[in-house]
């Protein structure tokens, strides 16, 4: 489209800041990290001063965040609404369930590892993180953003074989939709 | 109150020749022992002679070492104001019970579950198959003998680093000089 390196910058520029300025957050909780969403954006800690704020459907929200463990039946229906998010898109790994199994390592229903199934651009750890750790969250998403480095949905669309292969490996009768994005 | 359990115990045993009482120190409750094939009948008894007309709980315990399942159908009287406790065993190889769900319709729900998650088969119990697992591949969950974190490991990855957590009080304790009996040590991690 524009061809010259510096435009293409400035384009670039524009774009990410804009984009950071405006995260809106699917309202889908899992886990019991969700509970942690409510003060978060009300008047004690108001997210809303980032610009982050709720969405109500998939198609209209920029961030999905994985507020705690997911269970098979839950990851089902994550990686449906991931995959019918617009870019730009990006994950939030919320809580330790979501990057080593938390406290439930050891339970048969839920997985360990988010990333291994969806790309994720932040982890926010803790058991749960307080609204303080979320709102740093947000910012060292913002920082990614405007630093254009938060690619996960790029990364997922190239790498979407071997994804699909993790994804596939523990739901066995994968009956989704593919998206032609 | 006691004679009231006293009466409810001995017009049971009086109807079932196999309910064997055990003993309950509390006044409102009464606990049974009966055969499998009994169950139908008894609860069956209680709900429309006896006045015990609420399923509060159907719960299942895994004897492991005994290899059986044991089945604990607790029923309650509004009027009464008394619970009873029926009991059953069920072999643990081959589970299969009958169904009561003509009984309580919430039954079902129950049987479902313990079909899901103990392996146990209801005669002629009407549900689709899954119930709360979706696609679920190995044996089923609640048995004892079914070792959830060697399944987690094998199923869902594990991301290392994991295993250092396991020492944590053995690590604060040793720097500190605190003493961990021996029994609590199996519980450290
Ligand atoms: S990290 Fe803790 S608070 Fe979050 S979902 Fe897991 S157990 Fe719950």
């Amino acid at each position: 489209m524009i061809n010259d390196k510096h435009s293409q910058k400035i384009v670039d520029y524009i774009q990410n800041w804009s984009r950071k300025h405006s995260i809106w957050v699917l309202a889908y909780g899992t886990g019991c990290g969700a509970i942690e969403i409510p003060p978060t954006m009300t008047s004690r800690y108001d997210a809303e001063r980032l610009g982050v704020r709720g969405a109500a459907t998939p198609r209209q929200a920029d961030v999905l965040l994985i507020t705690g463990y997911l269970t098979v039946k839950t990851l089902k229906r994550v990686i449906r609404v991931y995959e019918q998010m617009q870019d730009p898109k990006y994950v939030i790994g919320f809580g330790s369930c979501t990057i080593n199994g938390g406290m439930y390592y050891d339970s048969y229903n839920t997985i360990n590892v988010l990333d291994k199934y969806l790309p994720v651009d932040v982890y926010i750890n803790g058991c749960m993180p307080r609204p303080e750790a979320v709102l740093s969250g947000f910012a060292q998403l913002q920082k990614r953003i405007a630093e254009g480095r938060a690619d996960g949905a790029a990364q997922y669309k190239e790498n979407l074989e071997w994804y699909r292969a993790n994804q596939k490996r523990i739901i066995p009768n994968w009956v989704m939709p593919e998206y032609n994005w | 109150m006691k004679e009231l359990k006293e009466n409810i115990i001995q017009r049971i045993k009086a109807s079932f020749a196999d309910a064997k009482e055990r003993n309950d120190f509390s006044d409102n409750r009464v606990d049974f022992h009966v055969k499998k094939e009994t169950i139908p009948s008894i609860l069956f008894y209680l709900k429309e002679e006896m006045g015990f007309i609420h399923l509060s709980h159907i719960s299942c315990v895994d004897w492991l070492e005994e290899g059986e399942f044991e089945l604990v159908f607790i029923v309650w009287s509004p009027v009464d104001k008394v619970k009873v406790f029926v009991r059953t065993r069920v072999d643990r190889e081959n589970p299969v019970m009958d169904n009561i769900d003509m009984i309580w319709r919430q039954a079902n729900t129950y049987e479902r579950e313990f079909r899901e998650m103990f392996g146990i088969q209801f005669t002629g119990l009407v549900a689709p198959d899954e119930f709360i697992l979706e696609d679920w591949q190995g044996p089923p969950p609640f048995r004892r003998d079914f070792d959830t974190a060697e399944y987690a490991e094998k199923t869902f990855w594990n991301r290392p680093g994991r295993e250092d957590a396991q020492d944590v009080r053995e690590t604060i304790s040793g720097r500190d000089g605190e003493e961990i009996p021996d029994f609590a040590k199996k519980y450290s991690r």
